[in-house]
């Protein structure tokens, strides 16, 4: 099946955006929602585009995008190294399992009173909230796809002369790499909605503060725009990470 | 038996009976036990020896789940045998390692490479300039007659390409010996014998050892100078015949020669019958 | 024997990494891991933070229970009708990237503070994970079996119901746990956000007010809540479907 050219994959992924938006000026139109609780998409848009170029805004964006690439990167390296290592040697996996097992399930956020406690109320908490949050799918994934390896490609690059500690970075990584990118992907979706939800909680600055701020001095106009603004993006991000993608695993069969 | 001269003669090793036969690998009273899911012990391999000489084409022929592979496996140094040894040259196999290149029935490519990446992958690892690997790689591309597919990644290529690629990428480091696991397992019946005599071709050059697993009469005689029957449960060697057909083969000649059919139904004779002791035990 | 003990010894290993991580600071704001275990008595037998903790296990069961009702038909209907798809397709893959926690304050606007606030991003959260399996796991039942169902006489509900939803249970239920797993993180982060009961509720009183040990204690608590609810959970679906093939998609843990 060939890949689906760019554009129709453009078109593919707008749509649902556009009947949303239709969806949305539809329910202002036809009355169903006051005004003053739901601004019809138009005004939203507009005040969206005023803000973008204003400085004040711009560095909130910058804020919330800094401890987004911050905290992903982090799980991104912990993550595969530990799945790799995991899947590499039954010691090193007797010891993660089980610290998983628990971890997984434990509501991070519920880590995060701890974390302001001990990083303060700035970039440092919020960072290490989102890598505990992404950390777990993109760790799990990597293993997974790391143990699933074809032994026969293991053996073919054995006899081919590849010394046992080379076959990891030579054969495992690049055969898992489907695996380890989905991963990625799951958690950079978490990396957006954690570090949102973390400046909603509690911050002085990003988007999320910007909505909380807003929805203080009930400015409905203004909660909407840092939240389309976090939503647009985690969709040109996830479109980013898909284009990589792409380019990484063009040898791969589509799955 | 008769020197045959081939196409490219001045690669030819005679193999006469003046010359005398070396071995190069011993399986010495090697047997395989596996533990299954049912804490029960399987019996894949019961104490098989077997000499393979220099230069020969031996294919091991039994049922399925005879441990076939398996024994292949062990020589290739992936699985290390219960009991017993196998030997290369004098040397004990402990592991795998380029002088014994192995050619899977999954073809086992490595899907992010190109075939050119995937052919120069032995010879980069052996330490060769990419220059001259690259050029080396392309020569055996072109002799198993994929010219032109070298940027191709192996998702695009039909199983019978693959398989070239495959057999390329083993020849690529020189193994003194191949090990080939029903490569022509997965392919349709006509793809299977253009390659079977593509792989014949190929080997005339240089009359590498070659150690070939099958389940099909006929391959099995087609292709080699010696047939070693394995029966199941637990895999035991069997019979050893030896495969007195002139070379260089050509399928449209030997199918119609009498000595091949005679071989053919021998042998498959002889399967059946080791089929039905197995099965009745 | 060792598999069984490994999770406990886990968390045994991480609480003391935790004593001698805060022995070693010696914050005021790192209070060591048995101080913290001290004050969980305290907190459980405080009437107004039981009450608390209950109105937040109340909100979260009624959330997953409607969430749970409502999508998984939805869900299988749009696996077996592709009118149905299309038609709430769009609106879901728009729904699905938004954090809905985030919705909070809209919503707030909308509905006020409250039980029905809290309890409505309970259900949004659960839903989609729960919609897109039981989507998924209607979509993946083989044609054949309904076939013969069809040929015994059933009609096309009673095919849903018989063949369908049973065939469909392994995929159904891996949703049901990642929706879970929202449900938890979605009720404390709201209660974050809106402060006004709830556990989330307790945590940030207690950061306020400068009492550590009982932030420690009652992330111990939470953390507890969700290992025991995946647990639980975990339990019932392994006995529901002991027939089915191990699935792996949504990476929550290891099995």
């Amino acid at each position: 099946m060939m890949p689906r050219s760019l554009s129709a994959n453009l078109i593919f992924g707008l749509t649902p955006i556009i009947l949303v938006i239709a969806l949305w000026q539809g329910l202002v139109s036809l009355g169903f929602a006051p005004v003053v609780l739901l601004p019809p998409p138009g005004v939203v848009f507009g005040r969206l585009f005023q803000q973008l170029v204003t400085w004040t805004f711009q560095q909130e964006i910058a804020a919330t995008l800094i401890r987004l690439f911050a905290g992903f990167a982090i799980a991104v390296v912990l993550g595969v190294s530990v799945g790799i290592a995991a899947a590499a040697s039954p010691a090193i996996n007797a010891v993660v399992r089980p610290i998983v097992r628990v971890l997984a399930p434990l509501p991070k956020v519920a880590l995060y009173p701890a974390l302001l406690l001990l990083l303060g109320f700035g970039h440092g908490s919020k960072i290490t909230l989102v890598s505990a949050d992404a950390l777990f799918p993109i760790l799990l994934s990597t293993y997974y796809g790391a143990s699933t390896v074809e032994q026969k490609l293991i053996w073919s690059a054995m006899a081919a002369g590849t010394p046992r500690y080379d076959i990891l970075f030579k054969v495992v990584l690049p055969a898992a790499m489907p695996s380890i990118l989905t991963g990625c992907r799951i958690g950079l979706v978490i990396s957006c909605i954690v570090v949102f939800l973390a400046e909603m909680i509690t911050s002085t600055d990003g988007l999320g503060h910007a909505l909380v701020t807003a929805a203080r001095t009930f400015q409905a106009v203004d909660m909407f725009v840092p939240l389309i603004t976090i939503s647009l993006l985690g969709l040109i991000l996830n479109a980013l990470l898909g284009a990589v993608r792409s380019y990484l695993l063009r040898g791969f069969p589509e799955a | 038996m008769k020197v045959v001269p081939s196409r490219s003669s001045e690669w030819v090793r005679p193999v006469t009976s003046q010359r005398p036969a070396s071995a190069i690998i011993e399986i010495d009273r090697v047997s395989q036990v596996f533990q299954t899911s049912t804490r029960k012990d399987h019996v894949a391999l019961s104490d098989i020896s077997l000499t393979i000489e220099e230069g020969a084409f031996v294919s091991i022929l039994g049922p399925s789940g005879c441990g076939k592979s398996t024994l292949l496996y062990i020589v290739g140094g992936f699985v290390s045998p219960t009991r017993g040894t196998a030997r290369m040259k004098g040397q004990p196999i402990t592991g795998p390692g380029p002088d014994r290149g192995p050619v899977f029935q999954e073809f086992a490519l490595f899907p992010w490479k190109t075939v050119l990446g995937n052919v120069m992958y032995g010879p980069r690892q052996q330490g060769v300039r990419a220059t001259e690997a690259e050029a080396h790689s392309r020569m055996l591309i072109q002799m198993v007659g994929l010219k032109g597919y070298e940027n191709f990644y192996p998702k695009e290529l039909s199983g019978g390409m693959k398989q070239r690629v495959a057999l390329a990428r083993t020849l690529a480091y020189h193994p003194e010996v191949l090990l080939m696991d029903e490569p022509f397992g997965a392919l349709d019946a006509h793809t299977r014998t253009r390659l079977q005599n593509d792989l014949l071709n190929i080997w005339e050059r240089d009359r590498k050892t070659v150690l070939f697993v099958t389940h099909s009469v006929d391959e099995a005689v087609f292709l080699s100078d010696k047939v070693v029957m394995m029966s199941k449960s637990p895999g035991r060697i069997g019979e050893v015949i030896d495969i007195d057909l002139p070379r260089p083969r050509r399928r449209n000649e030997l199918l119609l020669d009498p000595r091949y059919q005679k071989y053919v139904v021998e042998i498959e004779r002889m399967f059946d019958e080791s089929d039905e002791v197995g099965s009745a035990s | 024997m060792t598999r069984r003990a490994a999770p406990v010894l886990a968390c045994v290993g991480l609480l003391a990494v935790w004593q001698i991580a805060s022995l070693a600071l010696e914050s005021d704001s790192f209070p060591t891991a048995l101080e913290a275990i001290r004050t969980i008595p305290d907190i459980l037998g405080d009437k107004e933070s039981l009450i608390n903790i209950l109105a937040s296990l109340r909100r979260m069961a009624i959330g997953f229970g409607i969430a749970v009702l409502v999508s998984i038909p939805l869900g299988l209907s749009m696996g077996r009708s592709r009118a149905v798809a299309a038609f709430f397709n769009p609106l879901l893959m728009v729904i699905y990237p938004v954090p809905k926690a985030a919705l909070m304050p809209i919503i707030m606007l909308w509905l006020g503070v409250g039980d029905i606030t809290k309890t409505l991003v309970i259900f949004l959260g659960v839903s989609l994970p729960v919609i897109y399996h039981s989507f998924e796991g209607a979509k993946a039942v083989e044609e054949k079996m309904l076939w013969s169902g069809a040929a015994m006489g059933l009609s096309p509900l009673r095919r849903l119901v018989r063949i369908v939803l049973p065939a469909a249970l392994p995929e159904i239920l891996t949703g049901c746990r990642t929706g879970l797993v929202l449900a938890l993180i979605t009720m404390i982060t709201s209660e974050m956000i809106a402060r006004q009961s709830g556990a989330g509720n307790i945590l940030f009183n207690a950061l306020d007010m400068g009492q550590y040990d009982t932030v420690y204690a009652m992330i111990i608590i939470v953390g507890a809540m969700g290992i025991c609810l995946d647990a639980v959970f975990e339990r019932i679906r392994a006995r529901l479907v002991r027939w089915s093939e191990p699935q792996f998609d949504m990476p929550l843990s290891f099995s």
